[in-house]
Order: C-alpha cells, then structure tokens, then sequence
C-alpha cells in the first residue's frame, strides 16, 4: 500500500514540476489568430517587422520593396486641422526663428490670443500639473522633484526672477526651449501652450488657485491679450 | 643724496605695506569667499545653465574661473551683473567669450548679484562642486535606488532555464542510443566466440517494445504523468490565448519607470501626451527624452551607459552639449507591450479624457516597477492610491475584463461636456425620458447601460 502513495506523490510532483517551465515573461502568450492582430491597413505602433529590418543596407531594403515604416513626420507644409475655423489660428506656422534675436523680439511682437478665461486659466493648471510641475514645482517656484533630488539645479521662480517675463518670450520659450530646458512643441499644441502660459500668469503674481468674476474672468490682471478671438 | 636715498626708501616700505594691506582691504572678488553660501547663491542663480565640473550645459563650465580671469576683478562684477554693458566696454577677453558661445547658447542675462555674492560663488566655483550630484528621492512611497537596482540585477541574471533541460536530454539520449549501440556490438562479440548465431537483428521499435513489455508498471506511471502533463499544459495554455498578463519585455534601453514616474514626479502624460487626444498613449520620441537629459548626462544606477543610446539615437555630443549636424538618426525600437487584437476599437483619449479614468485603473501601479509590464488584477486591486479603483478579477486585457469594467464604472455626465448631448437626446421624448428614469433607479449611470455592452461599440 505504502508502494502506490509513493507512485500517487511521483504522479503529483512529476506534473508539476513538468508543467512549470512553460511560461516566460519575455513571451506575450499565444494570440488568438494572428492575422486578427495585424490589419493590413498600416496602424500605429504595430511591428510589421520593420524593426527587424532596421539593420539592413540600402540595397536590402530596396530588395525588399516598402518596409513599413509607422511613425512619420508631417509632410512639410501640412497644416493640422484643428476642427473649426476659429481654431485655424492656432495651426497656424509660429513666425520667429530659434534665434537670441527673434527671442528678444517675441517679448513685444508676439500677444496671447487667449482672454483669461476661467475654461483657458483651469486648462492651463492641468496641462501645467501634467507638463511643468516636476520641474518648476507646484507653485512654480523652481522646486520641483527633479530640481529637489539634484538632477538639475537653479530653475528660476516665476514669482521673483521671472516675475516680468512677458508671455511672448513664455511662447517662445515652450516652443523652442531655451537653456536647459527643452522644447515642448511637440507635446503640447499651440492651444494648450498660451492655456498654460495663462496659468503661468497666476503664478508669477504668486496666486496658485486663481478666483474668476461673475463673468468667468479671471479677477487678476494680467497681461493683456491681442483681442478678444475665441468667441 | 643719504636724504632722498631715505626718502626712496620710505617710499617703496611704503608701497610694500600698501599692497600688503591692500590684500586684505580692497582684495578681489578671486579670495576669501565663504563656499557654503556660494552654494546656496550658485544654485539659486547659475546652476540652471552653467556647470562647476568642467562639463557643458546649457552654458560654459565655471571650473577655471578664477584663473581665465584673473586679474580682471572689477569687469566679472560687471559682466555678471550687467553682461550687455560689459560687453559694451570692449574687453577681448568678453569679446572673443560672446563671439564663441553665444552662437550655441545665446546671451547671459543679467543677475541680481552683489560683489560679495560673487564672492562665494567663487569660492564654491573653486571647491569644484564637491557636494553635488544626483541624490535619492527621499518619499517614502517610491523604491529607493537600491531596490530597483536590486530588480534590475534579478531581470538580467533571469536566463530562461528549460535550454538547459533541453540540452541535458539531448545529452542523455545520445548516451542512451550509444550504450544500446555498444551493449549490441558487446552481445555480438560474445555470441561469436561462443560459436552462438548473432543475436537477432532488431529495430529500435522492437526493443522498445519488448522494454516497455518487461516493465509495465514504470512505463504505466510514466504514462500517466505525461498524460497529466500534457492535459494541463494544453489546459493552460488554451486558456492563455490572447492573455498577455504578466508580459514584461526587455526594451533596448533599460529604462526605469520607478526612477521618473516616482521619484522624479513625472507626470503619465507628459512623456505618452498623446493619450488625452489619440486613440494610442504614445510612446514618447526621443526629443521629449532631450528635454531633461540635454541637461541630465549621468543616471542614478546605468551610468551613462543607458542614456548614451539616447545620444546615439538622436546625435547629440554630449561632450560638447551639441546636436551633431547631419547625423543619420535611428529610431529606437522600443517593444510593444499593451497589445489589442485589430478587430476591437480602444481609444485612450475617450477613456482618459471624457471618462476621466485614473491611468493607474488599466495599468496597475506603473511607477513601482521599472520596465514596463501587463498588470494582472492583483497588482490592480492592491493599489490604495486610486480614487474611485474598481476592483476586477478577469484577465487583464480580456474582453471579460472590458466588459467587467463597463458593467461597474459609473458615468459622472458633469465631468465632461460630451454627456451634454446625449442627455439632451434622452430627454427630447417620451420614451427616452422612460429609459432614463429606468437607467437613473439605482442612482447612476454605468457604462454598460449607455451601451457600453453593445458589440458594435468596440468591435466594427
């Protein structure tokens, strides 16, 4: 008797220790019909196997015909549909270079299509808590986590040494960067730039959560917009 | 003569005592500043642009300042505070400085230091920055450094050990057919001298056979096992099919989500922005990663050796703080890791933007692991920092998750201006007024009764 629980635990443990060393991390699993997966319309982030083909010659490649390749730039002089025409302003080409010259210049030259809104000012916080928070700190005083554990240092606070800085040069400087920080044209269009720029404002004056009017405006002053263009 | 030989004397004692005492009255701004204030005052002024160990920011290094301008005390007060006017005196040494650099960074603005300001930034200049660097973050609710170096060094000593097993039994069945083999030609051997006939000629088959008839009950409990084995493999792995939980990838750079995520509080979306306005998340192209590592050359735990692959992806010289001109650039092939099959519709920016979903709700707790990975539900579930979490229990990116999800989640219409219409729209008849009240009974409304259970909504 004590023979067969002794087969009874080989059969247990055999299985187990059998079964164990099928899954991998490194694999995705089984799909359910592949085809199903990959449409013949090209999609975005989707190996077509271009990847693998990355490493080949020119003449490779030629060999081969099109390799799909997924992300690509706009073709050049394509202007993004915004999806009205009020909106067209803000597809429209920025007019200065990412010179020190035409950065001077965009301080008078270029003015916030935006009224301070309550819809463009709160905007503007969310986009500022997603895009500029973990540098420029939650009340944008250079503070923030990448600033505090010492990756990098010295991030001026809007409230005393950029205090004056008009939204012009704030343009200016998300879309082309300037000094250690980046540019950001990429991330944010250019709706949402003067939106942040709007809450930036606010910050600058020392105000963190800004109070709006009766007529959703926001009861701070600020400076002024070009005119009046999203109505 | 001896008097104004004595007075020549006098003089120049005189002169000797001036300077003597003048380096401690009108000493310049190169001596005697306190390094600890330095630090404060360069950090809060200079560090943003300019580094103190001989490497290139956003500006010229200050290493070496003291001797590239020496003996020009009052004109670096003047430059810092005042660079256009400094510029405007027409000193070479300012002149050839702009012309050099200004070209790559543009122009210093002014800084409201005093003289003694300068002073211990300096002296701190001087220290060569001895108390600086990258430093862990000290929340609590991250992985210290530590830690994730510690899962990372697990991740790649993690080699997959059933090669091994394969390889072990190829061995051992070439050892098994080689002593049938040698067993063979020995029984020959023994049958010739014995003046025996050879042994019969028989094929593998049927010496399998006979061993298989010899010992029935071994090869009955093999049976067995190998039955078991290959019903709940093939259980499994039947059930696996299109589950991708658990999947974690290597990716080309080894790049942590518990070093950004957490400890630097970068936000989701500022990396993958494109989830609140497109159907994918996006994977975030290589000039989002210059924006903080133009600045950013060193990491806490790889070094340079991860961030140098972003360099060489997009051509940038960190040496000398520049983009290489005309550098062929190569994408990085990062892995896919969420994966949808086609035939269903997903979309990010309507579950983040109009359903205001937590992206932590889909993709577990992101910034406590590295690498990123399909979150099962017990990782999901576990997590206390979500407001609002729905706790589910199938697969994670099955249909029954989907649908688990839709069936819970409820609609908050004041969220987002999308529901404006679609309440309108019930609310324009008799019958839509009905459904509504019917739907509003238990007080909300789920996804699944604004059809978020109709097939045609994800699959078409």
């Amino acid at each position: 008797m004590i023979h067969k629980k002794y087969l009874f635990v080989a059969v247990i443990a055999g299985t187990v220790i059998l079964s164990s060393c099928t899954e991998s991390e490194q694999a995705p699993g089984l799909e359910y019909m592949p085809d199903m997966y990959r449409s013949p319309a090209l999609e975005a982030y989707i190996d077509y196997g271009s990847n693998k083909h990355m490493d080949l010659t020119q003449e490779e490649k030629d060999e081969l015909g099109v390799v799909p390749v997924l992300s690509r730039l706009p073709v050049d002089g394509t202007v993004p549909f915004m999806g009205s025409n009020e909106m067209a302003q803000f597809a429209m080409p920025y007019p200065l270079n990412n010179t020190v010259e035409d950065y001077e210049r965009s301080a008078t030259e270029i003015k916030s299509p935006l009224l301070p809104t309550k819809t463009n000012v709160e905007r503007g916080k969310e986009i500022y808590a997603h895009m500029c928070m973990h540098c420029h700190g939650k009340e944008g005083h250079g503070d923030g986590a990448i600033s505090k554990n010492g990756h990098i240092a010295g991030i001026p606070d809007y409230a005393t040494k950029l205090k004056e800085l008009q939204a012009g040069k704030m343009y200016h400087t998300i879309t082309y960067g300037k000094g250690l920080m980046g540019q950001h044209a990429s991330q944010l269009n250019q709706l949402e730039r003067w939106q942040v720029i709007s809450y930036v404002q606010c910050l600058q004056q020392g105000v963190s959560t800004p109070e709006y009017d009766a007529n959703n405006m926001l009861k701070l002053k600020v400076e002024a917009a070009a005119a009046d263009t999203t109505k | 003569m001896r008097l104004s030989t004595i007075l020549q004397h006098r003089f120049l004692v005189s002169i000797f005592a001036f300077l003597f005492f003048a380096q401690y009255t009108f000493a310049g701004v190169f001596e005697g500043g306190d390094a600890t204030k330095g630090e404060t005052l360069f950090k809060q002024n200079c560090a943003s642009c300019h580094s103190v160990d001989g490497s290139l920011l956003a500006a010229p290094s200050l290493q070496g300042i003291d001797s590239r301008w020496a003996g020009k005390d009052a004109l670096i007060v003047k430059w810092i505070q005042n660079p256009n006017g400094a510029l405007a005196t027409g000193d070479p040494y300012i002149v050839g400085m702009v012309a050099k650099w200004k070209g790559q960074f543009g122009m210093m603005a002014a800084q409201a230091v005093s003289e003694g300001d300068i002073k211990d930034i300096i002296a701190y200049v001087k220290t060569g920055g001895s108390a600086g660097g990258p430093k862990a973050s000290d929340a609590p609710k991250c992985l210290t450094l530590e830690e994730i170096e510690a899962a990372k060094a697990e991740l790649e000593g993690d080699d997959s050990g059933y090669v091994w097993f394969i390889i072990i039994g190829l061995i051992l069945s070439i050892i098994a057919v080689s002593a049938a083999n040698i067993k063979k030609s020995l029984a020959t051997a023994v049958n010739e001298r014995d003046g025996l006939p050879a042994p019969a000629d028989r094929t593998y088959m049927q010496v399998a056979k006979a061993w298989m008839w010899t010992n029935k009950k071994f090869v009955g409990v093999l049976g067995f096992i190998i039955f078991c084995y290959i019903s709940v493999v093939g259980y499994k792995s039947l059930m696996g099919i299109g589950v991708y939980q658990g999947y974690t990838p290597d990716q080309p750079i080894w790049f942590s989500h518990a070093i950004h995520a957490c400890q630097n509080e970068i936000d989701c979306q500022y990396c993958h922005s494109s989830a609140a306005k497109s159907k994918h998340a996006g994977i975030p192209s290589v000039n989002v990663c210059m924006n903080c590592h133009k600045g950013i050359k060193k990491g806490a735990i790889s070094g340079t050796k991860e961030i140098s692959k972003i360099y060489e992806a997009i051509g940038f010289d960190a040496d000398s703080s520049k983009y290489i001109d005309g550098y062929a650039q190569k994408p990085i092939a990062w892995n896919k890791v969420h994966n949808l099959p086609d035939h269903v519709y997903f979309s990010h920016q309507q579950h983040v933007t109009v359903g205001q979903i937590d992206c932590k709700q889909c993709h577990g707790p992101v910034q406590m692991y590295s690498v990123g990975h399909v979150a099962t539900p017990a990782e999901i579930n576990a997590q206390e920092d979500v407001t609002g979490l729905i706790k589910l229990e199938k697969e994670t990116l099955t249909m029954g998750w989907c649908l688990e999800c839709h069936n819970k989640a409820g609609i908050d219409p004041t969220k987002s201006d999308y529901y404006e219409e679609m309440h309108k729209r019930y609310k324009s008849n008799e019958v839509g007024k009905r459904t509504l009240s019917e739907i509003m009974e238990d007080g909300s409304m789920t996804v699944r009764e604004n059809g978020g259970w109709e097939c045609g909504k994800c699959h078409y």
